[in-house]
């Protein structure tokens, strides 16, 4: 009944024409360039909760967690703890940002910051991101599905020309639908992927005998001397110089998967998911959102589907995820060809997001306002789609040409993003949080990121600077050194009086928010068990509490085994899930911070100003950024000439 | 500010997300069963191509619509094409017992159900005018 190169085809076919279908409809609701960016912010509750949850969900955990898991076994349980991570900034934050969106009428996380801090530096900030996001973390998955693709048709299919078709059919619902065709493809996108997991998962516990052999399998392993590290964290701390400059730096320890949730934490923070947000049409399903398709069902399918993708790659390497994908579609092509297709849709979810927010950020955000702000809406949609295609375009290429550089720069998308938190919280809940507070401790948390990432250590180091440390130094991941350095400068600025006033947006949200959304009571009393419950999930399920995880329930080889028949750490790790998706619920719902609240928003009038003719001051702007970037792109060339890379040569 | 999604939209994106998942699933058994010569596994196909039906209808409950024109005709179509097929790989001797026995459970299972859920959505008689080409006041059918 054919191969997988008959299969793949048609069920690719089959999935176009849906996706073409949707960008169609898309298209013909928006009606004109109006609602291109945000939808109209009509998405229904249900569709942003199901396409943030996908996105986060992604390719990414697929393949890329589970693989970890076959490679390095179960010492970074924070991947399998992604679901109820991924699920606690939603919960704090996205309820008072759609009300925050709604009363300011804005629709994307750069608009918000620009309101309520006025501060370019933040807005450029978040656009970075979104590039970030578009080219280097999509690419990077985008690359994964290519080489998956072509090693499935059995090379009749290149590498590059499987990306190309990918980034074609990525290209083409993006720019025809906009925003509104990422929400309505991606509902099908989220199903595919997540029925890809679970799919590809039953046939890998089919493939491996059952849950009793590989459960087997996994105890021969633990009782092993050798191997029976890969089910335990290696302590809670190890002071290495970081990965490429110490071999011990390689084993994860438990403040290792805090690094990985912290970065985690970024997903939820990044300009993609808020883009969703603040396109919705009503916040009444953010609670249900977070709690049940988020830390429930998402966070099952992770804890369950990924965990048995990554044992039994473990306990047989032959049989890792894409060795699977390519075992399963020997033996029956259509299901194959399914999950692919699964896998891809997963792929292009976050993609297609990242595209549209990146796009829109780099016009509507920054050369709009900056340079040309007489470009009406009709033009800025068109160069928005423009420099989606040259996105799109700069990530085809660097797939297919600079594969490491790619990988660089997407290992810098999550760390940077959860840089924004502190602004995020700044709006949302700590008021004082002021705008030089912001601005530096984003700052310096970028640079935190940057100088403990591979990207700003190669980049230092072609200019002749090479730093005694390496990635993730002491275990840790570059989000968390971005973040200590964020909140470092956060709290040492904000302890001095504040000589910056508050934008008058800012101030009527902090009105708005007391006056409306203020906790209730009940709430209030519960703060303090909210707090002590937070950390203490924290400390055992992705911090030093992991120490214990590996005896608390059994040990092969002790006489009793592992008690639940599961690794001692992954019954950890779901006992733990459970009480977080308890925790996630507690906040949402008892604490009040994701359930609607039932109030009128009247839009904020701001004071009314005369608008000057700005046409002077753009272009001399633009001479000025033009000169910059020459004076910057020389001293660059300079330094690597007199002390870096090329001086050596 | 904003406006509203149009309810036809979020029930498409409904029927194709249960079709993309349960639908493909239901091909994907069904043909895993025929290839292996496995009437079990051919039959959970038959179960997930039903289930889907049934969400499908739910669906339609939830948003107070039937199937749409498009739906009913690629459904009855689909169905029509895959029993010729089935048929005249019967006639030529090209199926064994289990995708026999899978392809009367499938088709069956389908038929009966297409008639009992038009009996149950517009009562036995309704059910006939479905078919039945009414003719108007100048004699010339509708």
């Amino acid at each position: 009944m054919g191969g997988i190169t008959t299969w793949l085809p048609l069920f690719a076919l089959a999935y176009l024409a849906a996706v073409l279908y949707w960008a169609r409809v898309a298209a013909v609701e928006n009606g004109n360039h109006q609602s291109f960016f945000s939808a109209g912010h009509s998405l229904a509750p249900w569709i942003s909760t199901l396409v943030i949850g996908g996105a986060a969900l992604s390719g990414w955990f697929i393949l890329g967690g589970a693989t970890e898991i076959a490679r390095t076994g179960f010492t970074l349980p924070a991947i399998l703890q992604a679901g109820v991570v991924l699920a606690l900034p939603g919960t704090i934050l996205f309820k008072r940002l759609w009300y925050a969106g709604e009363r300011l009428r804005l629709s994307s996380q750069a608009e918000l910051f620009n309101a309520h801090y006025r501060s370019p530096a933040l807005v450029a900030a978040s656009v970075a991101v979104a590039v970030i996001f578009a080219v280097g973390f999509a690419g990077l998955q985008l690359r994964a599905v290519s080489v998956l693709v072509s090693d499935l048709a059995d090379g009749a299919v290149s590498r590059a020309m499987a990306g190309l078709v990918l980034s074609l059919v990525l290209f083409g619902y993006v720019v025809i639908g906009g925003l509104r065709a990422v929400g309505y493809v991606g509902v099908l996108q989220t199903v595919l992927a997540a029925a890809g997991l679970a799919g590809l998962a039953a046939y890998a516990l089919l493939d491996a005998g059952g849950v009793a052999a590989l459960t087997a399998r996994l105890a021969a392993f633990a009782a092993d001397p050798a191997s029976a590290g890969l089910f335990s964290v290696s302590g809670v701390i190890r002071f290495t110089a970081g990965l490429g400059r110490d071999e011990t730096a390689v084993t994860p320890t438990a403040l290792s998967s805090f690094g990985l949730a912290v970065a985690l934490l970024g997903f939820q923070a990044s300009p993609l998911a808020l883009k969703l947000v603040l396109s919705t049409s009503s916040p009444r399903g953010l609670a249900a959102g977070q709690t049940w398709v988020a830390a429930c069902v998402f966070g099952c399918l992770i804890l369950v589907g990924v965990a048995i993708l990554g044992g039994v790659g473990l306990v047989n390497p032959a049989k890792a995820p894409s060795a699977l994908l390519t075992s399963l579609s020997t033996v029956s092509p259509w299901f194959g060809a399914w999950l692919v297709i699964g896998l891809v849709a997963g792929v292009q979810l976050v993609a297609g997001l990242a595209l549209i927010v990146a796009g829109e950020g780099l016009v509507r955000h920054l050369y709009k306002p900056y340079f040309h702000s007489r470009l009406d809406r009709r033009a800025t949609v068109v160069l928005a789609r423009i420099v989606i295609a040259l996105l799109a375009l700069a990530t085809v290429l660097m797939e297919a040409l600079s594969p490491v550089a790619l990988s660089a720069l997407a290992g810098l998308a999550l760390p940077l993003a959860a840089q924004l938190w502190t602004p995020l919280l700044g709006i949302t809940w700590f008021g004082w949080i002021s705008r030089p507070a912001a601005v530096l401790g984003v700052g310096f948390g970028f640079a935190a990121v940057l100088l403990t990432e591979p990207m700003g250590l190669q980049v230092l180091s072609f200019l002749g600077l090479d730093l005694p440390w390496g990635r993730w130094p002491w275990g840790l991941h570059s989000a968390v050194w971005g973040i200590a350095a964020n909140i470092a400068a956060v709290l040492i600025l904000s302890a001095i009086p504040r000589s910056t006033a508050q934008t008058s947006a800012a101030a009527d949200l902090r009105r708005f928010f007391a006056s409306r959304l203020a906790m209730p009571p009940r709430a209030r009393a519960l703060a303090a068990a909210a707090w002590s419950i937070g950390l203490v999930w924290v400390f055992l399920a992705v911090g030093p509490g992991l120490v214990f995880a590996d005896v608390a329930f059994g040990r092969p080889g002790s006489g009793r085994g592992w008690l639940t028949g599961l690794p001692s750490i992954w019954a950890w790790t779901a006992a733990l899930w459970m009480l977080g998706v308890g925790f996630v619920w507690f906040l949402a719902y008892r604490m009040d911070m994701a359930a609607p609240s039932h109030v009128a928003i009247a839009p904020y009038e701001p004071p009314r100003q005369l608008r000057p003719d700005q046409r002077e001051t753009e272009r001399a702007r633009l001479r000025t950024a033009g000169i910059t970037v020459a004076i910057f792109a020389s001293l660059v060339i300079l330094v690597a000439l007199g002390f870096g890379h090329l001086a050596a040569r | 500010m904003a406006e509203a999604m149009p309810k036809q939209t979020e029930r498409g994106l409904l029927v194709f997300a249960i079709w993309a998942t349960l639908g493909a699933a239901g091909l994907c058994f069904t043909l895993e069963g025929l290839s292996r010569d496995a009437l079990m596994l051919a039959l959970a196909g038959t179960g997930a191509v039903v289930a889907a039906f049934v969400a499908h209808m739910i669906v339609n409950w939830v948003y107070g619509q039937g199937f749409t024109r498009g739906e009913a005709t690629l459904g009855i179509g689909a169905y029509g094409l895959l029993a010729l097929v089935f048929v005249l790989a019967w006639l030529s001797g090209g199926v064994d017992r289990a995708g026999y026995l899978a392809g009367l459970a499938f088709f069956g299972t389908l038929g009966f159900g297409f008639v009992a859920y038009l009996a149950a959505r517009h009562g036995l008689r309704g059910t006939f005018s479905q078919f039945h080409v009414h003719g108007s006041a100048t004699g010339e059918p509708k």
